[in-house]
Formats: C-alpha cells, sequence, structure tokens
C-alpha cells in the first residue's frame, strides 16, 4: 500500500517509528495528484511550500521533537478557507486573483500542528450548490465513477480524500456542503456544532449556519482533525467557550446501549430504495449489536428546506455586498462612474447561481416581503431547533440517510435547480439547528456508486457523535475501499 | 417577479437575453419557499445561538497598508482608486 492511501493515525504511527517521512507522505501524495487530477480536478491551486513544511517535520523528528499527530500530514483545505500569500478563490472569478494577507484560525492551528496544507480544493462558487459543477474553473469528478458529481459544495476536499490526493481534508458545511460529497464520494465528512470550530477568515456565504468542517478516511482520523482545529476564538464571537475533550484518545467504539433515534420523516417516498435499504442495513447493525432503536418524530423537517434558502439567501445577499471591484477581486474593465462599475463588476464577476440567490436574498429582505419570507422563517428555525431538543431527551444519536440519493450524472440537476436544491433535504436541519452530524459510508449501490448514512448528534456532544460513528466502522470492518 | 428590479436593488446587472431564464428560476424558487406557516412567536423563545460580545479593546493584528492594498484591482497614491463620484 502506497503512504497516500494510508489514514492519518496510521500515518502518524509509521512516522513516529522511523518507517516513513513526512517527504515520502508528500511525494506519494503529489504522484497520485500528478496521475489522477487530469481526471477528477480536485483542485484549483497547489501549495508550493509543501515540501518546505514536510522537511521542518523531519527535520523536527530527527531532533527527536514531539509532535502532534497531524504533523507531517498532507490535508487539502477548501478554497473558501483563507490561506496567507496561497491564492484563495471561492472558485469565483471574483475573486480570481485574491491573495488573502492572514490566515484562517482553522489554518493557523494546522501549521501550529506542523501539517502540510497540500492545496486548495474545487467547489461550487462561494459554496453554493451541491455538486461541484459551480465552480469558475472546472468541475470535479468523482473518483468511483467520473461520469458522476462529486457532490458539493466541497465536492473537491472530498474527491481528493476518496481518490487519495490527499490524507484529509477541511471544506466547510452550509447546508451539507461537508456531508453529501462524503455520501457521494464514500468518505467520513463531518460538520460539528455551530461554534465548535472558529469561521474567522472562512469567506462568508450564511454566517448563521455554517461550520468549518473535516473529510477524512477513518472516524479516528476525523476524531484527531477535529480536535486540532475546534476551540475559543476571541476573533469569532460565534465561537463557543465550552471545553470539548480529546475526542481521539476518548472514542470508545462500544454501541451497546447507544439510543438511536428514527424519524420516519426522513425515509420518505423521495428517498431511493437502495438508500433506505442501506441505511436501514446499518441501523440493523446497530442494533445487533445491542443499540437501541427509539422512535422519534422530526415533523417540521418538511419546512427544512425552505426556512434554509431563506435564511442562508438573505445572509448571502448581505455578506456578497462586499464585493464591489474596490479592496480586492476582479474589477469590470469597462464602467462609466461608480455604479456602472459596481453593477458591471457583479454581474461580469458572479455566476448565475450566486446571482440567484443574491436576488432570492434581496427579495425576502425586500419591504413587504420581509415578513412573509425571513421572519417566518427564524421562527421555522427555532421550531426545527426545539424539536431536536426534544428528540435528543429520547435518544443519543439520530440516524437518517445524508442524501436521498446516490451521486447523479454530471449534467444532470443542473438545468433543474429544485431537484438540485433537493438533495440537500437531508442535511440543512442540522445547520439550521446548528447540532453536529457526520456522514459515514453504509454501502453502495448497483452501480457501484457510495450510500451515506448520517448520525445528528446534540449540541457539543460531538464525543457521542464520533463514538456512534466510530462503533458502526468496527461492526463494518473498516471502510477502506479496494482501489 | 420583476427580476430587473430585485437585480438592480442588489447592484446586479442580467442582460435583456437572460432576463426570461432567471424569471422562471427565481418564480420556481420563490414557489418552493412560500407558504411557510406563522409560528406563535412567544412559544418558542429560547434563545439558540446566543453570541457574547468580545471585550472592547484595541484589535493589535498589524497589517501594513501594502499589504492591504496589494489586492486592490486599482491603488494610487496608497489609496484605494474608484472612478469619480462628485461632479
Amino acid at each position: 500500500m502506497k503512504l497516500n492511501e494510508m489514514t492519518i493515525s496510521e500515518l502518524s504511527e509509521m512516522l513516529r517509528k522511523r518507517r516513513c517521512s513526512a517527504t515520502e507522505i508528500l511525494s506519494d501524495v503529489k504522484d497520485r495528484i500528478n496521475e489522477t487530477e487530469g481526471k477528477i480536478g480536485a483542485y484549483i491551486s497547489i501549495n508550493d511550500k509543501a515540501e518546505n513544511s514536510a522537511r521542518k517535520v523531519d527535520e523536527a523528528f530527527a531532533k527527536g521533537e514531539e509532535l502532534h499527530p497531524l504533523a507531517g500530514i498532507p490535508v487539502a483545505v477548501k478554497d473558501n478557507i483563507s490561506t496567507r500569500g496561497l491564492r484563495t478563490t471561492c472558485a469565483s472569478k471574483m475573486l480570481y486573483n485574491y491573495i488573502p494577507p492572514y490566515n484562517a484560525t482553522v489554518i493557523d492551528r494546522l501549521e501550529k500542528n506542523s501539517s502540510v496544507i497540500i492545496g486548495k480544493t474545487n467547489m461550487d462558487e462561494f459554496a453554493m450548490g451541491s455538486s461541484t459543477e459551480n465552480s469558475f474553473f472546472h468541475i470535479t469528478r468523482n473518483p468511483h465513477n467520473t461520469d458522476y458529481v462529486s457532490g458539493g459544495s466541497s465536492g473537491g476536499s472530498s474527491a481528493a480524500v476518496a481518490a487519495d490526493e490527499a490524507i484529509a481534508a477541511l471544506g466547510s458545511d452550509t447546508g451539507g456542503s461537508v456531508r453529501q460529497p462524503a455520501s457521494f464520494c464514500g468518505t467520513v465528512g463531518l460538520k460539528p456544532t455551530y461554534g465548535r470550530v472558529s469561521r474567522y477568515g472562512l469567506i462568508a456565504f450564511a454566517s448563521s449556519l455554517e461550520q468549518i468542517g473535516t473529510i477524512t478516511k477513518s472516524v479516528k482520523d476525523s476524531a484527531i482533525l477535529l480536535g486540532a482545529i475546534a476551540g475559543y476564538d476571541r476573533m469569532d464571537s460565534t465561537s463557543s467557550r465550552i471545553s470539548f475533550p480529546d475526542y481521539a484518545s476518548n472514542l470508545n467504539a462500544s454501541v451497546k446501549g447507544l439510543r438511536v433515534g428514527i424519524a420516519e420523516e426522513y425515509f420518505s417516498d423521495t428517498v431511493d430504495d437502495e438508500v433506505k435499504n442501506a441505511v436501514y442495513s446499518a441501523i440493523k447493525e446497530l442494533e445487533a449489536n445491542a443499540a437501541e432503536t427509539v422512535s422519534i418524530s422530526l415533523a417540521a423537517k418538511e419546512f427544512s428546506i425552505s426556512s434554509y434558502y431563506i435564511i442562508a439567501s438573505a445572509e448571502a445577499s448581505s455578506n456578497l455586498a462586499r464585493y464591489d471591484g474596490v479592496k480586492y477581486g476582479y474589477r469590470s474593465k469597462d464602467y462609466d462612474g461608480l455604479t456602472d462599475m459596481y453593477e458591471k463588476t457583479r454581474s461580469e464577476g458572479f455566476g448565475d447561481e450566486v446571482k440567484r440567490r443574491i436576488m432570492l436574498g434581496t427579495f425576502v429582505l425586500s419591504s413587504g416581503y420581509y415578513e412573509d419570507y425571513y421572519r417566518k422563517a427564524k421562527l421555522m428555525q427555532r421550531k426545527i431547533t426545539a424539536e431536536f431538543s426534544d428528540a435528543f431527551r429520547k435518544c443519543d444519536v439520530i440516524a437518517t440517510p445524508t442524501t436521498p440519493t446516490t451521486a447523479f450524472r454530471i449534467g444532470e440537476n443542473t438545468e433543474d435547480i429544485l431537484k438540485m436544491y433537493g438533495s440537500d433535504v437531508c442535511t440543512v436541519a442540522a445547520n439550521i439547528a446548528g447540532i453536529p452530524a457526520i456522514s459515514v459510508p453504509c454501502g453502495k449501490n448497483a452501480m457501484g456508486l457510495p450510500i451515506g448514512l448520517q448520525l445528528m448528534g446534540d449540541r457539543f456532544a460531538e464525543q457521542t457523535l464520533l463514538n456512534a460513528a466510530y462503533g458502526y466502522e468496527r461492526i463494518c470492518g473498516g471502510f477502506r475501499e479496494v482501489k | 417577479m420583476d427580476v430587473k428590479h430585485i437585480a438592480k436593488l442588489a447592484r446586479l446587472k442580467i442582460e435583456d437575453d437572460k432576463i426570461a431564464d432567471f424569471e422562471r428560476d427565481m418564480e420556481k424558487i420563490v414557489a418552493m419557499i412560500d407558504g411557510l406557516p406563522d409560528n406563535e412567536r412567544d412559544i418558542l423563545t429560547e434563545n439558540v445561538n446566543p453570541m457574547s460580545l468580545r471585550e472592547d479593546r484595541a484589535v493589535t493584528d498589524k497589517f501594513t497598508r501594502d499589504e492591504l492594498l496589494a489586492n486592490s484591482p486599482k491603488v494610487q497614491s496608497g489609496c484605494f482608486a474608484v472612478p469619480k463620484t462628485v461632479e
């Protein structure tokens, strides 16, 4: 097995036993990128300083220094997370040349732990999309079948991990953008509780919903990576001061007595039979290992997509008002006065999906419509949150499909906007309620495309969530694919 | 939906030949988000994501003027340059 095919925990142990070097790991990852990137398209930029970082890790190990388990591990980073001196585009023409003067807090934390930032991954423009077909640069294909999408919006991050072009990756999840591509590509995707991870330096789309999350090959790797990036940050006023355990060393695979909530609303007719059956089988496996299932009700789910698109678009219309062609990014070449410069810059710089969301947000906030849309959506947010609070009095985790279908064909949903939006139907509620959720592989359909099991947990109960996912991973004998 | 008007509010310009497409798509989306029930305000008062305000103290992160101007499309005499706005 090549080094790039291994997990963080395996490589971390090998590095400590001097069975490989950080430079060798990076070299295998780079070879894989050179070999496969033409087919997959997971990256927008490759970090030319990665070799330097890897060399420093090798020198530190040679001196006998104690390093974090992430030291020397090549991690890919979604291109909406600011990296000092390394181009950060949000996959938009608007930021095609933007070079951040500062690091996102998560990047500072990765660097402090001596991870190797391998490159910046492709995404839907400004994280608006569910297939990575909305990138200004190129699409990202599914490593399991390149005729299919990788999911989105963190499609590049998930495809890079699935194709062994990175050991692990960071993504961002506003309505499912870590979990849905994880489900489509057969990786492990974790969205933490709102406030668990600092958003400082994450280029804003919908500030009240989004969190930076992890995409990995195993649950243990998620625990390691989350532990490294989590925690209070004074630069993000919504980041939480609530303490958290060492997730990785507290992992416990026993699911005995674990109360698994099942809400029938998540297994409706819109979910493919193959997906339903795979998720039901996964739940049965948990039961066979002494977990208990509990029937719960999440009736407000039917309003979650509407509420999500109202709140997310409203915030997007405000957050994206900053792109005016003055301070950074693209400016139209030809304009007549200030207003014309704004309008032409924004019209030429944003893609159609971003324009639709900005206009939707402008509409729902505009005079005469605010009461009908935005206010109702914010009240529905409270109802959805209260339903989850009630549910977690009866159960420890909630099991659902991550997505109603497996990956769709490239181009299949680009003309049908509502069908595309519908692929988030199982994931958006966790963002609306601010709770943590994870997607783990739970089988494949007849076409060989991965299916995802989503587990949702109570606020700040990441350890319970990771333990449940870890228990399921052990029951499966691991998620590793035969390449 | 008056796409032209909404676009103007959002400082966007939609080409004439694309107005119909945007109108069709936006109407579909608005139909999707329509019809949320009106939940009672007072029965649901739990504050979901309380924010704690940060201490009132000077930010000490130091960026040089050059660093902050480096990404600007047009800089003149150490300032962001924009078209003339006052006659």
